[in-house]
């Protein structure tokens, strides 16, 4: 009897889609609760220093190379007083960056790092290239708060 | 009805007005205040079953509704209709002026209209004429002829197939939803909506009910008020996927909001149809109204009854409309030709066959 | 003659539309409901992934390879590693090939979940989008604890992964695959035997053998059809000729076949993916790559890889000139072939079957396009 089995069967369909009102929603409300992220999250850039505060980065240009968007990482070698080379300018470009983590995963010295930081949203253009200040300054807000937090509450 | 009104000549003629204009005074004046308290609760109930819609769904779906407007997103919907009000009414170049602008309200208006024949309680039955029952039909059928006037009038061609799609729907819909008035009417003997609520009294409780006898006709008419009110599954003429949005596509800013509103209030309007047709409308499933066991000062539990009435059908009306949002949630869209398929050789023979079972009740009881 | 074509309307549903899924653009010749003739036009949605390879090493080309098919990412960076790591001689362990099965697996999983939600919105019903959605969010949630992001993993390397899953991870697989028969089972009680959707995908859109192979049909699609090709079975490749799994397949080739055989496909992900974490529990290794990847030049040759995606059969062709950048890379896939065929299943059908059977085809436009 064909008839009947459609007849249960769509009874069968309103039960199950009502006994959902019986479970907790699901919704996580954002911008008041965000999603657990762990270490792994590729997010904003960060340039590691050692303990003395003077960064790891001896601008080998590996980075560079390995980057899938070309003109994202830029560059500026310069001499040091001890003979090492380290980095005068180092900016990315946000804009052309597609967060593969390459850079990170192909460091020779562990220099760059990805923090959680995912919002990063902006009114000016300019705040989408990170220069070398913003990228140690990343680092910083992360050792201290053991996590990047966003940048508006 | 009659009681307050002979109150209120009484209360009026003590100011001793010439020329009788006492009684003049009150036949104009005495509809006038529940009318206004009556529209004005249609329009804050659409507005509440808006925000309920949405809400619903999402429990279904576990997840939360709007709940940012306001506690629990209660404003919602005001803030809709204020996004509405301040947007541009576009006139499509080609469109006919008249009609294009007749449509939206002869969706709504009738809709108001025919709120005022439903029995909310024993006395607040504002308009009661021996035959309603047939005057809601026939009242009901007016917003098809706003669809089929919107599809036209817009110079849209995806607008036209919409709104013939309705009209074609609406009307192979009616015929079931007519049988089955009927049988109710054969069970009650009467057209007017109060008497058949009153012929559901009975010594048991429940057992006076119409759905009992006529539970077929329930589930038709049930159907049949889903496929008027053009909702899912019957959706067919506003289908987001297909044709962008049917017969409503050129509108925009308020006449938009007037269809919106008029399929909401609609909605509610057939559910109290139904709640008084089979559910015993404002009558109590326990036999006994409750303020007259509670309230012991009798002039007050007297008034009181009336308002419970009025609370009786109000919660069987929404809880067919939350039968109706279940529906909505589960079931796909049906096709054109299934549509009228499906109300032509399955709801009609069903429909006599509702009837040849009420007549046989009503023979042998 | 004349007569007969003024009464036919053109329609044009453009690239953007609620619900075709991409970017595609068809027009539509019709004849009051029935429809005479279809035309897609793709293109929308072309990024220049094939040209893109002449320009990147290797390794910069690899992260780009994910965001040809999105919703199967992992398939596309597989058949990549395969094709660069058969060209490179470099051996996998079998750790890694266990991984990267379950990865794939998961994988699949959610491609189809994701289609189900969207076939049912096509259709009309709004409920199942959500339950499958929220299924889906816990997929992608473990795989942002495995990689690091939700979509766009970059997880293979040539010879290896990026890092091992650690057991605390499988744990969680575990318990994900014992709750999913049960919501599975949920979906089908919504769906399947609904009569409005029995009606409205019995016998539409089938899809008939001779056609499907005359158009190079594959995957789901040409199962559907009652040809039982899989290359999981037919050309094993991975660890798939160690693991037991049955190729559901069925006969008609209507829509409704279509959407039987994904749902039986989910089952069978749910066997694999079980059997893959017992393994993995077990047996402990390597799966780091000890390739020096931004270095790596791959000698002279060209190699055809494979890979049963969810949308058919995903084929990776790299031709290398001996240095550290690809000479050319093509990309067969699946769901062009269900672009190409639509016109020939739209002829003399209503009007409303549109949706039942494109939504049905399971195409997706970046895959189309690339």
């Amino acid at each position: 009897m064909k008839a009947l089995r459609y007849i249960i069967a769509l009874i069968v369909g309103h039960f199950t889609v009502f006994k959902h009102i019986f479970k907790r929603p699901v919704t996580l409300e954002y911008p008041e609760k965000r999603n657990e992220l762990n270490e792994k999250f590729r997010g904003e850039h960060a340039l590691t220093s050692d303990e003395n505060g003077k960064l790891k980065c001896t601008a080998c240009g590996t980075c560079q190379r390995v980057c899938p968007s070309f003109a994202t990482i830029k560059i500026e070698k310069e001499k040091g007083e001890d003979g090492k080379f380290y980095p005068k300018n180092y900016s990315i470009d946000m804009n052309k960056c597609i967060f593969c983590g390459n850079c990170v995963q192909y460091c020779p010295f562990d220099a760059i790092i990805m923090t959680k930081n995912y919002e990063l949203a902006d009114e000016k253009k300019s705040s989408l290239t990170l220069d070398i200040n913003t990228l140690k300054k990343n680092y910083s807000d992360t050792i201290i708060n053991k996590t990047k937090d966003n940048r508006w509450r | 009805m009659d009681y307050l009104y002979s109150l209120y000549i009484e209360f009026l003629n003590k100011f001793n007005l010439p020329f009788h204009l006492g009684d003049f005074i009150a036949m104009v004046s005495f509809p006038l205040l529940p009318f206004c308290i009556v529209a004005a609760a249609l329009i804050v109930i659409v507005i509440f079953l808006v925000l309920m819609e949405r809400k619903v769904l999402a429990f279904f779906t576990q997840r939360k509704g709007p709940n940012r407007v306001g506690p629990w997103g209660l404003f919602q919907t005001i803030s809709d209709a204020i996004k509405l009000l301040c947007k541009e009414n576009i006139t499509p170049t080609g469109a006919e002026k008249f009609m294009f602008n007749l449509a939206p309200l002869l969706a709504f208006v009738p809709v108001m209209v025919v709120w005022g024949l439903i029995p909310f309680s024993s006395e607040f039955d504002f308009m009661s004429y021996s035959v309603s029952a047939l005057l809601f039909v026939t009242i009901a059928s007016i917003p098809i002829l706003g669809i089929l006037l919107a599809g036209y009038a817009s110079n849209n061609k995806y607008s036209l197939i919409g709104s013939v799609r309705a009209v074609a729907q609406a009307i192979s819909y009616e015929l079931p939803l007519i049988f089955v008035l009927l049988s109710v009417v054969v069970l009650s003997s009467s057209l007017n909506l109060k008497q058949i609520v009153l012929a559901q009294i009975s010594a048991y409780p429940i057992c006076g009910w119409f759905i009992f006898p006529a539970f077929l006709g329930f589930l038709i008419v049930f159907i049949c008020s889903i496929a008027e009110l053009n909702r899912c599954p019957f959706d067919l003429p506003e289908a987001e996927s297909e044709l962008v949005s049917g017969y409503n596509t050129e509108y925009s800013g308020m006449k938009f909001a007037f269809f919106f509103l008029a399929e909401y209030a609609m909605m509610f309007i057939m559910c109290a149809f139904i709640a008084t047709l089979f559910l015993g409308g404002f009558l109590s499933p326990f036999g006994f109204y409750l303020s007259e066991k509670l309230i012991s000062n009798e002039f007050w539990s007297n008034v009181f009854v009336y308002f419970e009435q009025v609370f009786w059908i109000f919660l069987k009306t929404f809880f067919l409309i939350y039968c109706m949002m279940l529906v909505r949630a589960t079931l796909p869209r049906l096709k054109t030709h299934q549509l009228t398929g499906f109300a032509w050789k399955v709801l009609l023979p069903l429909s006599f066959l509702n009837l040849l079972i009420v007549c046989l009740i009503k023979g042998v009881a | 003659m004349t007569n007969q074509e003024s009464t036919r309307m053109k329609i044009n549903i453009g690239p953007q539309h609620p619900s075709t899924h991409g970017v595609l653009r068809l027009v539509l010749e019709l004849d009051g409901e029935i429809i005479k003739s279809c035309e897609p036009i793709i293109g929308y949605l072309h990024r220049g992934m094939e040209k893109m390879a002449e320009n990147r090493t290797y390794l910069q080309y690899l992260p780009t390879v994910d965001r040809i098919d999105y919703l199967g990412g992992f398939f596309n960076a597989y058949a990549f590693c395969d094709a660069v790591e058969s060209l490179a001689q470099i051996e996998v362990s079998e750790r890694t090939q266990y991984i990267r099965v379950l990865t794939m697996e998961m994988n699949r999983l959610s491609s189809h979940l994701l289609w189900l939600g969207t076939f049912m919105l096509d259709m009309g019903a709004t409920s199942p989008l959500f339950y499958t959605f929220r299924d889906r969010e816990e997929i992608l949630s473990l795989f942002e604890e495995l990689t690091g992001q939700r979509m766009m993993y970059n997880y293979y390397t040539f010879g290896g992964l990026r890092h091992d899953v650690t057991n605390v991870w499988l744990e969680k697989i575990t318990d994900f695959i014992k709750k999913m028969p049960r919501k599975i089972q949920d979906y089908e009680n919504i769906i399947t035997d609904n009569p409005i959707f029995v009606t409205r995908t019995e016998n539409i859109g089938i899809i008939s053998k001779h056609a499907a192979l005359q158009y190079s049909i594959t995957g789901p699609n040409l199962r559907a059809s009652g040809i039982e090709v899989d290359y999981r079975k037919q050309n094993p490749y991975l660890v798939y000729n160690e693991l037991d799994f049955d190729i559901p397949s069925a006969e008609n080739g209507d829509s409704f076949d279509r959407y039987t055989l994904r749902i039986a496909e989910m089952y069978e992900c749910l066997k694999i993916i079980s059997q893959c974490v017992a393994w993995l529990i077990e047996n402990p290794g390597e799966v780091v790559s000890s390739v020096k990847q931004p270095l790596l030049k791959v000698p002279e040759g060209e190699f055809i890889s494979n890979v049963e995606a969810p949308r058919g059969v995903c084929s990776c062709y790299v031709k290398s000139d001996g240095t550290g950048t690809p000479y050319r890379a093509k990309w067969r896939t699946g769901s062009y072939y269900a672009v190409q065929i639509l016109p020939k299943l739209l002829e003399n059908s209503f009007y409303p079957d549109l949706m039942a059977i494109f939504g049905s085809l399971d195409v997706i436009l970046p895959e189309v396009d690339r």
